[in-house]
């Protein structure tokens, strides 16, 4: 058996470092590729982070416009310029009612839904149904 | 055999080369990380690291039913960086100062000087290191969040915007003196603003960080971070519905009377919760530098005034609740004197002439004689107690702080008239609102609430954090009493100092008040405090309304109660039951309404 040539071992580790140089590059590669995503992340993260701030603002700022438009000085000095002619009521013209108001409304709605029904129910224009059997043509 | 490229000469040069370039960058390693390292720190930092404090948003301010008092709105102070402009630019400048509402002209003035200046300053910060370059030439103070995408969107090299929070209030002096302001330099200075400052001001937050050479935040850079907390929102139990009636009344008064100060407190009696605090004179909460600092102080909590006849409660309510008398009970009340431990003692004037007066009567017609009897009736210690009990000389607890206590001396300290001048409500001075709880403990089936301003806490989130429940403070009265007391001060209101200021069917129960000013040492007779407080419906009341003028000038005499208080008190009322939807506690039958003349 002949005895292995010398510089094989070398050319072993030769190898074997050009393969850790490829695995380490491949390595430092992904790690900037991390980075690069850690970094555009951040940054897409920072940028929502303005916008929902920006947003915030705004609201605030339309908060406090529509305050301003339905405070009761503004409302009433609209009532003027527009010529609504809105007053309060007084007491001489409240008839106030026992019990609820939407219950009653509610109830004299369905008292016409259902006397009307009956009413076409009763009248000549009531649909009429006709039996058809299977065997008729 | 061929040796391949490995030969030794190779294998050693290239071990070598490898080895010498390692050597090289840890030579260099060294020297950036150990002898440098300093100087290279100190520059990475300043050119790189930043620190941003985020500010806070300060919390708003809500009333009761949900609808802004007080918020913060963001401004952009916009400036130009005088080394980064470009002449090229100067084509948009016209649209820039539209932008900016400035002049184009005065912006353009601007804009050349701060360029010669800001090249001349970097020209002489290279020769002079000593000298200090200018980065910052403000331009405009308050932008709108509009105009300054619009501004940006013109792309001016320079031009940048720094944010700042401005408290606005949308209702401008509407709850001025309850809410208080922040002035310009962020500091709460009264009321709300200033008293609950620890919940509205938030914390601010700040990142540490790097930045890119366009100043750009290097997000992924960031090292710590410390997040900001904006500042709770505070609800208040004020209705802006109501306090705008409160504040129109107090303008009226305001115009007919011209009042030294005049104060209106509306609350609700069984939980001491107060739908409108409002004073005259009053100012603009978004021009707050402008107004005098007479004006900017509530009256309600921080003058004092003698309550007058208001104060007869105490009295009759006393004399009742000890059992020493009834309604019907009797007394003289034409005696100008009468003995009293041994003593004659001389009992005060009455404004009319007085025979015999039930207690009923003496409440009904405010007779200055017939309290001082039941005041002696009960004696100075018993009397001085029921003053104490109804708040009289302590302070009420108001939430937003900044209440005197008023005067009650102990009855060691009385003069020998004391005990028949303190039950017609002088010597004793009481803040407005001292005198609207003593009268809505009357209302409130003889049981003294604290008053409440604020209704409740919230997070940014909406969520409540803290609530502030009704707060008993003493029984001054036993529940009957208080009930007959009621029914006295309706009388007041049908055939007594007041009538002719009911509405039907809602009984209103009220005392009036007309003291005398002390001006100098001296009670004078042509200045008066005058006032109206009562409650309504009397028999199961739901709000009590205190109308309270100091020093009214009235053309035709004195200023009296039942002229100057008592109609602002029925116009209130009136507007109040429909506003609250207050429900009459009995229909007016057609002969009642006959003799009202129709008037319901």
């Amino acid at each position: 058996m002949r005895p292995p040539p010398p510089n094989a071992l070398v050319n072993k580790i030769v190898a074997l470092t050009l393969c850790l140089l490829v695995f380490s590059g491949t390595l430092g590669l992904g790690a900037v590729w991390v980075r690069q995503e850690i970094f555009s992340t951040a940054n897409r993260s920072n940028v929502l982070e303005s916008k929902i701030a920006d947003v915030e603002r705004r609201l605030d700022e339309v908060d406090a416009g529509v305050a301003i438009a339905l405070n009761p000085a503004t409302l009433l000095r609209c009532n003027e310029t527009m010529r609504l002619g809105l007053v309060a009521p007084k007491e001489v013209q409240v008839v106030r009612l026992p019990g609820s108001p939407e219950l009653r409304l509610r109830e004299r709605h369905n008292q016409e839904i259902f006397s009307d029904s009956a009413a076409r129910l009763s009248g000549a224009n009531t649909g009429k149904f006709r039996l058809v059997l299977a065997s008729n043509p | 055999m061929s040796k391949g490229f490995a030969s030794n000469i190779r294998m050693t040069l290239l071990a070598a080369c490898v080895l010498s370039c390692f050597v090289g960058v840890g030579v260099r390693l060294v020297f950036l990380h150990v002898v440098d390292r300093d100087d290279l720190l100190k520059f990475v930092n300043k050119a790189r690291r930043q620190i941003v404090v985020e500010h806070a948003r300060r919390g708003a301010i809500f009333d009761t039913k949900g609808d802004l008092l007080a918020t913060s709105r963001s401004f952009v102070m916009v400036g130009v960086d005088p080394e980064m402009m470009h002449p090229e630019d100067q084509r948009q400048w016209p649209e820039l100062a539209r932008l900016l509402n400035i002049p184009a002209n005065d912006l353009a003035a601007i804009l050349e000087k701060s360029m010669t200046t800001g090249r001349q300053a970097l020209i002489n910060t290279l020769s002079l290191p000593g000298e200090k370059r200018v980065r910052w030439v403000k331009l405009a103070d308050e932008v709108d969040e509009d105009a300054y995408d619009r501004i940006t969107r013109l792309k001016v090299r320079g031009i940048y915007g720094a944010r700042t929070y401005k408290r606005i209030y949308p209702g401008g002096e509407l709850a001025a003196h309850v809410l208080g302001y922040v002035n310009k330099e962020g500091v709460a200075v009264s009321g709300t603003e200033h008293h609950l400052d620890i919940y509205l001001k938030g914390e601010d937050g700040w990142i540490e960080s790097e930045k890119d050479g366009a100043r750009r935040e290097l997000a992924q850079f960031r090292s710590r971070e410390v997040p900001v907390q904006d500042g709770n929102d505070v609800v208040l139990t004020i209705d802006s519905v109501i306090q705008h009636m409160v504040e129109n009344e107090l303008k009226t008064i305001a115009d007919n009377f011209h009042p030294h100060f005049a104060t209106i407190i509306v609350s609700e009696p069984q939980t001491g919760r107060i739908l409108a605090m409002g004073n005259y004179p009053s100012y603009n909460l978004n021009e707050f530098e402008k107004a005098p600092l007479d004006a900017q102080r509530n009256n309600a909590v921080t003058d004092i005034v003698e309550p007058g006849s208001v104060f007869k409660i105490v009295a009759a309510g006393a004399a009742l609740d000890l059992d020493l008398v009834t309604p019907a009970s009797v007394f003289d009340c034409g005696e100008t004197s009468i003995v009293y431990k041994n003593r004659p003692l001389k009992l005060p004037k009455e404004d009319e002439p007085f025979q015999l007066l039930s207690v009923a009567e003496i409440v009904a017609h405010s007779s200055n004689r017939g309290a001082a009897q039941l005041a002696m009736l009960m004696g100075e210690e018993r009397f001085y107690e029921y003053a104490c009990k109804y708040g009289f000389g302590r302070p009420t607890k108001y939430q937003l702080g900044g209440e005197v206590r008023g005067i009650l001396e102990e009855p060691k300290n009385w003069d020998g008239l004391t005990i028949t001048r303190m039950p017609m409500g002088h010597s004793i001075a009481a803040t407005p609102l001292q005198v609207h709880m003593a009268m809505s403990a009357v209302a409130n089936g003889g049981t003294l609430l604290r008053p409440l301003i604020l209704k409740e806490i919230r997070d940014t989130r909406g969520n409540v954090v803290r609530t502030f429940p009704p707060e008993k403070r003493e029984q001054v009265l036993r529940p009957s009493t208080a009930a007959v007391l009621a029914r006295l001060l309706h009388g007041v209101v049908t055939e007594g100092t007041a009538k002719g200021f009911d509405i039907p069917g809602f009984d209103l129960a009220g005392k009036t008040g007309t003291t005398q000013k002390i001006i100098d040492g001296k009670y004078v007779t042509n200045r008066h405090v005058s006032s109206f407080v009562g409650f309504f419906p009397a028999s199961r009341p739901e709000v009590v309304i205190s109308v309270i003028v100091d020093d009214a000038s009235e053309a035709k005499g004195i200023a009296y109660g039942r002229t100057v208080a008592a109609p602002s008190f029925k116009h209130l009322a009136e507007q109040l039951i429909q506003y609250l939807d207050i429900t009459p506690v009995m229909t007016p039958t057609p002969g009642v309404l006959a003799l009202n003349g129709g008037v319901r």
